[in-house]
């Protein structure tokens, strides 16, 4: 099967977290949806190493899941503090640097 | 690919099974009202991917995707949901529409670039070309075994690997102080005045700053180790 059929199923799911973190209210929708997008970018990761039979991709997409866990669990935390102050995640009502 | 349909092989049909189960959950994920479904939809796109891993011989990274993502990340997701769970009357955001679109538009726009890219290169006779259309073939002996990855990742990716063992403990410490309450700070101090109130009137011969340490008789730092 060519590689080409894992890139459109990365690319569309790239779409869909992008479409999620633009329209979504609820911050945490948020940032699963940018979960999605590492996804996507991890599957083209392994597609293109397997093609190539290297294992850099491997590695990399490694490292990408390290830094998932890393940005969840701050951009969580973060929420949590929101949260506290605001009564609220809601991201158009978090709008106290525009005023 | 364009000379009639591709054959249907087992490989094929595994791919758009795990493909629409992938899709299927990302859909679901960005569509649900309720933050607890939505999370168990991205459990199991995660799982779907995990399988698609699988099949292209990234045997380590697929059970990285089920024990990290599925497991230790949504978990955490869970609790969050957990914390401030309330449903939305409202799905969608349109406040600031015009410059949401404009936005949606030049993502868009970068997109069609980056697919039309790849479309193009897949009919090309150069070596891009073959690497998309091409199937895959059997990948090098141990290529994605735990054994491989970890040579690799402990041969020449050693630095980036300590780099990201730091990032991760600043994201945990950072975690901690962002999520911490006023609440939390206030009763921290008033602990901290509190044993020094004590010493105070247990010791009264030994000054303290008021972070603590130990003064001399100028009300200066102590020289010292303390």
């Amino acid at each position: 099967m060519p590689t080409f059929n894992y890139l459109i199923l990365s690319f569309i799911l790239f779409l869909i977290g992008t479409t999620g973190v633009i329209l979504r209210r609820n911050a945490l929708i948020v940032l699963m949806s940018i979960e999605l997008q590492l996804n996507a970018g991890n599957l083209a990761f392994l597609a293109f190493a397997r093609a190539l039979g290297d294992q850099k991709g491997n590695v990399f997409t490694f490292f990408v899941i390290a830094l998932a866990a890393a940005e969840a669990a701050v951009g969580l935390a973060i929420l949590v503090g929101i949260f506290r102050t605001r009564q609220t995640v809601n991201l158009d009502e978090v709008t106290l640097m525009k005023r | 690919m364009n000379d009639g349909a591709p054959p249907i092989t087992a490989e094929l049909v595994v791919f758009v099974i795990l493909a629409a189960g992938t899709i299927g959950g990302a859909l679901m994920t960005i569509t649900r009202r309720n933050p607890v479904t939505a999370v168990m939809s991205l459990v199991a796109t995660f799982f779907a991917l995990a399988g698609i891993y699988a099949t292209i011989n990234a045997h380590f990274v697929a059970i990285l995707q089920i024990l990290v993502y599925a497991g230790a990340i949504m978990v955490l997701f869970i609790f969050v949901v957990m914390i401030l769970n309330r449903d939305e009357v409202q799905l969608f955001s349109f406040k600031g529409i015009l410059t949401r679109v404009i936005g949606v538009v030049a993502a868009g726009y970068v997109s069609y670039l980056g697919a039309w890219v790849v479309w193009d290169q897949r009919a090309m006779p150069n070596p891009t070309g073959a690497l998309l259309r091409g199937g895959l073939t059997d990948p090098p002996v141990g290529y994605g075994t735990v054994a491989g990855v970890g040579s690799s990742l402990f041969r020449e990716f050693v630095f980036p690997f300590e780099a990201i063992s730091l990032l991760l403990l600043v994201a945990i410490v950072g975690g901690l102080i962002v999520s911490r309450s006023q609440h939390q700070t206030d009763m921290a101090e008033g602990r901290a005045r509190h044993i020094r109130d004590i010493q105070a009137q247990s010791h009264p011969e030994i000054k303290l700053l008021p972070d603590g340490r130990p003064a001399d008789d100028d009300g200066h730092a102590a020289a010292g180790h303390h």
